[in-house]
């Protein structure tokens, strides 16, 4: 082990502080008393978060819009990216290395991009900003992550459980179900965890594909923090920290449960 | 960006024909190709075409040496590398504090890099304008320690270039992290032995060795940096615009699907090349 001197010590302390500093100020800042954007907070109050909850714009892009196309992007983003990391991990065939090239194009390629080309392709199409528009952009997104996830899990496996299985009389599908999917569900699990928080956290397409009826809670944020920034602003991202910190935390104790039986 | 490869010891006899991979992958090949391959073909062929003249054109890209747009193009590149520069001196002590830290406090470490990560980039930069503004307290701060004529850093070049840094740092991070991990802790006691201080140990043992890591990570957050938009948006005002702000007005604000598509195309462009220049330079210093 090497030791660590006070210098080195004492550089990471302040590095972290400034990691850590804007999200201490929101929190802070969304408890304030009074109507300005002190930090540090002036007077401690919940009116910020009471506000919130009479805010039908805040709700609607929380509850109707984010969740669920966080949900519907994961799922889709889990089905695609799972078959995709079998196909290019497990098989040998011609161009697969150009294919695995084009399956993490999305992590390369801007995301402003992404969403100014879906804008004009959607646009061409005559397809209108929805719910499905959102859904179609995030999966783009997410997928690579499952397929990296997925991907690493599968290395892990130990190929001759499954020719036990095999050898056993199990067919290729029960083979698949019962053997290799058992054994690939942390991976699974943790990337359609990741592929909910890119969809839940993404500006980037999110800006260029929903609708007056379809703001996600980012794009909400951020109009609202470019236009007229108050206390509840600060009260809302708050919200957007503790909700992923929830989701991991639940998905954690969930997953633990299933380990344990 | 490989992903690991392993075939199971049966033969393609009795799996599957190989080109069951192929059917495997079709379904995100098809995906790609309708939200990802059509729409940027199509921007590239938007920008070869204008509203007054029938056949292709050149002519949108020819706009685009026009000084605003040079000047943006400028601010743009300076912006993405003055970032990767201070991403760069603030990763290496972090990155060889995590390597070389005791488990626990690793992954602790690993954890506070990681969470701000999964907030969204809108609520770090709205937590930025709080501090930098007006009322904020970096500039009652800085008035505090005695420079009084202190100007707030809002809507400035700098306070762009905090976001992105605090943005982006984890990308530097990581990979450097990963190519420290392996380099031997008896290696740099063997060049303290011979008498290294801590500056030559870096110059002579770890910065040489952690090189791989240091350009798969700068050229991320560069290229990451270089298509910024909302940081720029919120932190930068009206001033401090970048080549993402330019595509988004232009297409949403101004409908204009010509400039937009053909600062995409630049946009995509340079991102390749640097990319590109990365990897090459990478290959030459292994081989």
């Amino acid at each position: 082990m090497q030791r660590i001197g006070p210098v080195l010590s004492g550089t990471v302390v302040l590095i972290y502080g400034f990691i850590l500093l804007p999200l201490v100020v929101i929190l802070g800042v969304s408890f304030n008393a009074s109507d300005r954007l002190d930090f540090p907070p002036t007077g401690l109050s919940l009116r910020w978060y009471e506000t919130l909850l009479h805010q039908p714009p805040f709700l609607t892009a929380l509850l109707t819009v984010s969740l669920p196309v966080g949900v519907g992007s994961a799922i889709c983003s889990t089905l695609l990216g799972t078959l995709a990391a079998l196909g290019l991990v497990r098989y040998r065939f011609p161009g697969r290395d150009a294919l695995q090239a084009v399956t993490l194009l999305p992590l390369v390629v801007p995301h402003i991009l992404l969403g100014a080309s879906l804008y004009l392709w959607f646009a061409n199409l005559g397809f209108s900003t929805s719910i499905g528009t959102l859904i179609i952009g995030h999966i783009l997104i997410a997928t690579p992550y499952v397929i990296r996830t997925v991907a690493a899990g599968l290395v892990g496996l130990d190929p001759f459980i499954e020719e036990a299985a095999r050898d056993l009389g199990a067919g290729r599908l029960r083979c698949f179900f019962e053997v290799v999917v058992p054994q690939l569900r942390s991976s699974l699990i943790s990337g359609a965890i990741f592929a909910l928080i890119v969809s839940f956290s993404d500006i980037n397409i999110a800006l260029f594909v929903s609708g007056p009826e379809t703001t996600t809670l980012p794009v909400y944020l951020f109009s609202k923090i470019q236009w007229e920034s108050d206390p509840s602003v600060a009260a809302a991202s708050a919200g957007q920290i503790v909700i992923i910190g929830l989701i991991i935390l639940l998905i954690q104790q969930l997953f633990r449960a299933r380990i344990g039986r | 960006m490989a992903l690991p490869s392993v075939t199971t010891r049966r033969t393609p006899a009795s799996w599957p024909r190989p080109s069951a991979g192929v059917v495997l992958v079709a379904p995100d090949l098809i995906y790609l190709t309708l939200i990802l391959l059509a729409p940027l073909g199509m921007m590239a062929a938007h920008s070869l075409y204008t509203a007054n003249s029938p056949g292709m054109t050149l002519a949108n890209y020819a706009r685009l040496a026009d000084p605003y747009f040079l000047r943006l193009l400028g601010r743009t590149a300076r912006i993405a590398f003055e970032t990767t520069a201070i991403c760069t001196i603030l990763a290496y002590p972090l990155a060889y504090f995590l390597a070389r830290a005791s488990r626990g406090t690793a992954t602790l470490g690993l954890v506070l890099l990681l969470t701000p990560l999964m907030v969204s980039p809108v609520v770090r930069a709205f937590g930025w304008m709080v501090l930098l503004d007006r009322q904020g307290l970096v500039l009652s701060l800085a008035r505090g320690l005695g420079f009084t004529d202190a100007r707030p850093l809002i809507y400035t070049e700098t306070a762009v270039i905090i976001g992105l840094v605090h943005l982006l740092l984890p990308y530097l991070v990581l990979p450097l992290t990963a190519s420290i991990e392996r380099i031997s802790p008896m290696l740099e006691e063997a060049a303290r032995n011979l008498g290294a201080g801590s500056f030559a140990l870096f110059r002579d043992v770890i910065l040489p060795l952690s090189l791989p890591g240091l350009v798969s990570g700068a050229l991320l957050v560069f290229v990451e940096a270089l298509s910024a938009f909302v940081l720029p948006a919120l932190l930068g005002g009206r001033k401090v615009r970048m080549i993402g702000n330019e595509v988004f007005d232009s297409l949403l604000v101004a409908f204009n699907q010509a400039q937009a598509s053909t600062l995409t195309v630049v946009l995509v462009v340079l991102t390749i090349v640097t990319v590109g220049a990365g990897f090459g330079l990478s290959r030459m210093r292994g081989g």
